[in-house]
């Protein structure tokens, strides 16, 4: 007779896999409304939210101190802020309706930091003028597929520098890790749902003719020129170089809220609606690794430790997040080891919408997360 | 805790081989032992005998340390505890008990209040200043995310508030002051830019008088040396600068983080229109090393030549100020946010992220990384601060809401491995008027705390308010 437990590998014991957040350090009060999504600037000084509100704040990470904000929209959400990689450099994307915000905010800026920014933002409005934007297929467009501009005085005193206007309501912002490029996802956007945009010469592009289902998320690979789409049922990664299909992923979600890729670029999370976190080893197979169900609702974000410690972490519907130890082998033969190991609760559920974002500290085993209740919260 | 407070079983015979090992032979000690074996002595009554037997009109409150660890339990406890056998000879010695430094009075401000430090006849900047400061003279200095520093008596009274700066629509939320002197300070904070004021006294002023430029990310705290002079700020752009109070020592500010050095910024600049042109000036030298932001700086105490430094990147460092060079680095395993030295003991305190506090030997190889850990904070601990009037005591005051009081002689039996010892705090207080203290501690973090003999534990924090504790 065997215990048939006794065959299951034995998982390692969470103490043994500390640091891992634990308990909740600062709270980031002040918004009205949800928060929808927190970004930690790539010194890991400080955090950027944006929510119902119309605003874009900033907050001192330890401290929890309101440091600077701006109201980009009377009607619109704040869906999405993420800092620009890099660190001579300070720069701010948001989106709010239809328009992506590029922000250098100089009040917490040394004179020198903000002109380098300043130099990025500016390179590109020669080209905006001269070149018309234009589709995968070369030919021109009836209408562009975005218009980049100055914002109103109000906006450009606060130091919000480019305004690109694209057709439909921006959801998700990912930049290469470059900082050159930015893609963003417009899920009803259709043929214009997915656009990878350059800095420096303020042009948009449209990969994409043609996406089956609804696109909800688009990242770059850490390392290699490929990109990774997010429709409802999967994920599919081209080759921008080729541009060509590279694979298909099918999680068996009903519908994918977000992924990650892990900085290693051969595995990835992601989060569905219909409350399972998938992980997907690139190697292997187009089905997920591991299907992991520890929620009681929806999960809205995943997100991997970029700064390389084995960490992941999810955000969910419940008002809770969960932290898990996540730790990839270069070796072939050898899969990677999935624990669980704190659920962090503290948020309040409104709506029945709990925690909406959640990034990572960029060296410490920190993050911060945003919520319904209107609060951003550190988790250390 | 209040005399008495503790209760302290221990049979008569451990007593007088207490009394014994304190007190040579004498009537007063015959007359005790004999009072001794008629009753079973508590704590109050033990600390009673030493005050008698050392003829003391006042009693003071007396802590008894077996073997350098103060004694919590019956000897017999005691023994069992540290595995030690009977008949193992004990060094036994009193010292003062810590009286609970009370709230005495509470200065309210228009914001969080990051930083303080005090001017008194004992404190560092007293002591440098040419006539000292007489009893009822002492001042509190504040700095706060208003941009502003101000001066205190001890009554409250707000005495000076400095103008606020102009720097082209930068934020300029303040992170650590310091008295230079008895008529000059030093303050810096999220604008980068190191100031240093003149206090007039009797004018009731605070004026700029030069702005230092090195530093392209904020200024998190700052060190002073009166006697040379020198002033050391500590940045989250990961560098320490080396600064001269006097102006004309310095070189000339680097152009490109004057905020007339671009376009954008001289213009907001000239928009806010600044009433006088304050002198600019650049470093001595700029101290690079660290990888992440550098929380905490402090120079040696008896050697103002040698600094010591803590950072986000987990290091604590020692630098040679004249060759601008880092001497030794300490690697631990948390982001570090204060410093303070007990120069007696040859250790460094920092406090971590990680809620608790490292006692670090800086002369030791590098092989035991902490000789002490201290734990019972809630959340990081961001300012330490020496007990002005014993070299084992240290102050640190937490984001968890909390001031802690420690005595490293105060120690838990047990201890995880590569932490050293395991110390716990003796006294802990909270923020005036706080109710429901959570570990998080929304509202009512504490940003800094300094200890002086005469004013006491002076603690600032997220309430707005700098708080003055004393024992009475
Ligand atoms: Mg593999």
């Amino acid at each position: 007779n065997i215990d048939p437990e006794s065959l299951l590998p034995k998982l390692p014991d969470p103490d043994e896999l500390k640091p891992f957040p634990t308990t909740c350090a600062a709270i980031f009060r002040g918004q009205e409304g949800r928060v929808r999504s927190v970004s930690i600037d790539p010194r890991g000084i400080f955090v950027a939210s944006g929510g119902d509100d119309g605003y874009v704040r900033i907050w001192e990470i330890l401290t929890g101190r309101q440091v600077w904000n701006v109201k980009v929209s009377d009607d619109d959400n704040v869906d999405t802020v993420r800092w620009r990689p890099g660190k001579d450099s300070a720069i701010l994307a948001a989106a709010a309706g239809e328009n992506i915000y590029l922000i250098v905010p100089f009040a917490i800026l040394s004179p020198d930091v903000e002109q380098a920014s300043r130099d990025l933002l500016d390179a590109g409005w020669g080209y905006a003028a001269s070149k018309p934007s234009t589709t995968a297929n070369g030919a021109a467009p009836k209408e562009p597929a975005a218009r980049w501009s100055r914002p109103e005085k109000r906006l450009e005193d606060k130091g919000v520098l480019v305004q690109t206007t694209v057709r439909s309501t921006v959801k998700v912002i990912n930049w290469h890790r470059k900082g050159e490029y930015f893609a963003t996802v417009s899920p009803r956007g259709q043929s214009s749902a997915v656009a990878i945009h350059t800095l420096s010469k303020h042009l948009t592009q449209l990969p994409f003719r043609r996406l089956r289902g609804l696109a909800q998320s688009a990242q770059f690979h850490p390392s290699k020129a490929i990109f990774f789409v997010a429709t409802r049922n999967s994920i599919r990664s081209y080759d921008l170089a080729k541009q060509e299909l590279v694979k298909i992923l099918q999680p068996g979600a009903k519908w994918i809220s977000s992924f990650d890729v892990h900085p290693g670029g051969d595995n990835l999370i992601v989060g569905t609606y219909d409350k399972r976190l998938l992980w997907h080893d690139l190697d292997l197979s187009t089905t997920p690794y591991k299907t992991l169900r520890y929620h009681q609702e929806a999960i809205r974000a995943v997100a991997f430790h970029h700064g390389g410690l084995p960490l992941f972490a999810d955000a969910s519907d419940d008002g809770s997040l969960q932290i898990f130890h996540g730790k990839v082998v270069g070796d072939l033969m050898e899969n990677a080891t999935i624990v669980p190991l704190k659920v962090l609760r503290g948020h309040q559920v409104r709506s029945r919408l709990g925690v909406m974002d959640v990034d990572w500290h960029p060296r410490e085993p920190w993050c911060v997360s945003a919520g319904a209740d209107g609060t951003c919260r550190l988790w250390n | 805790w209040t005399d008495g407070e503790l209760k302290l079983e221990m049979e008569a015979q451990e007593v007088v081989d207490l009394i014994k090992a304190l007190f040579a032979e004498s009537d007063y000690r015959h007359k005790a032992i004999a009072e001794i074996r008629r009753t079973t002595l508590r704590r109050f009554n033990l600390s009673q005998l030493v005050n008698n037997l050392l003829h003391n009109e006042k009693a003071i409150p007396f802590e008894f340390l077996v073997n350098g660890q103060f004694l919590r339990s019956s000897i017999e406890e005691f023994l069992t505890q540290n595995g030690i056998s009977a008949e193992t000879t004990l060094n036994v010695e009193y010292t003062r008990a810590l009286i609970p430094p009370l709230n005495v009075s509470s200065f309210e401000h228009d914001d969080w209040v990051s930083s303080v430090d005090i001017l008194s006849q004992t404190s560092p900047a007293g002591s440098w200043s040419k006539d000292g400061i007489q009893s009822g003279q002492e001042r509190i200095l504040s700095a706060s995310y208003d941009g502003l520093v101000r001066v205190w008596n001890l009554s409250g009274d707000c005495i000076a508030t400095s103008p606020p700066p102009n720097n082209g629509g930068r934020i300029t939320s303040l992170k650590s002051a310091k008295w230079i002197s008895a008529t000059r300070l030093v303050a810096a904070g999220l604008d980068n830019v190191v100031r240093v004021y003149k206090y007039d006294e009797d004018e009731r002023t605070i004026t700029s008088t030069l702005e230092l430029y090195n530093h392209r990310w904020g200024v998190e705290d700052i060190a002073v040396h009166g006697p040379s002079n020198r002033i050391l700020s500590a940045s989250s752009d990961t560098t320490i600068s080396l600064f001269s109070s006097n102006a004309k020592e310095n070189p000339t500010a680097p152009s490109n983080l004057l905020p007339t050095s671009t376009a954008a910024s001289n213009k907001r600049q000239k928009l806010s229109k600044p009433d006088r042109t304050v002198p600019s000036r650049g470093a001595l030298s700029t101290l690079s090393g660290h990888t992440s932001p550098v929380s905490s700086v402090i120079f040696k105490p008896d050697d103002a030549t040698v600094a010591y430094s803590a950072s986000h990147d987990h290091t604590l460092r020692t630098w040679d100020l004249p060759t601008s060079t880092c001497v030794d680095t300490r690697t631990t395993g948390h982001s570090l946010l204060s410093l303070a030295a007990l120069p007696s003991r040859n250790l460094l305190a920092t406090g971590t992220s990680a809620r608790h506090i490292t006692l670090i030997d800086p002369r030791t190889s590098a092989t035991q990384i902490a000789i002490m850990t201290l734990r019972g904070h809630g959340n990081g601990v961001v300012s330490l601060d020496t007990d002005p009037t014993s070299e084992y005591g240290l102050v640190s005051g937490s984001h968890d809401g909390t001031v802690k009081i420690w005595d490293i002689r105060s120690k838990q039996y047990a201890s995880a491995p590569g932490e050293g010892q395991v110390g716990e705090s003796v006294y802990s207080f909270d923020r005036e008027g706080a109710v429901k203290m959570r570990s998080h501690g929304e509202g009512v973090k504490v940003f800094g705390v300094r200890w002086e003999q005469e004013v006491g534990i002076v603690s600032a924090g997220e309430d707005k308010k700098v708080q003055i504790n004393r024992s009475r």
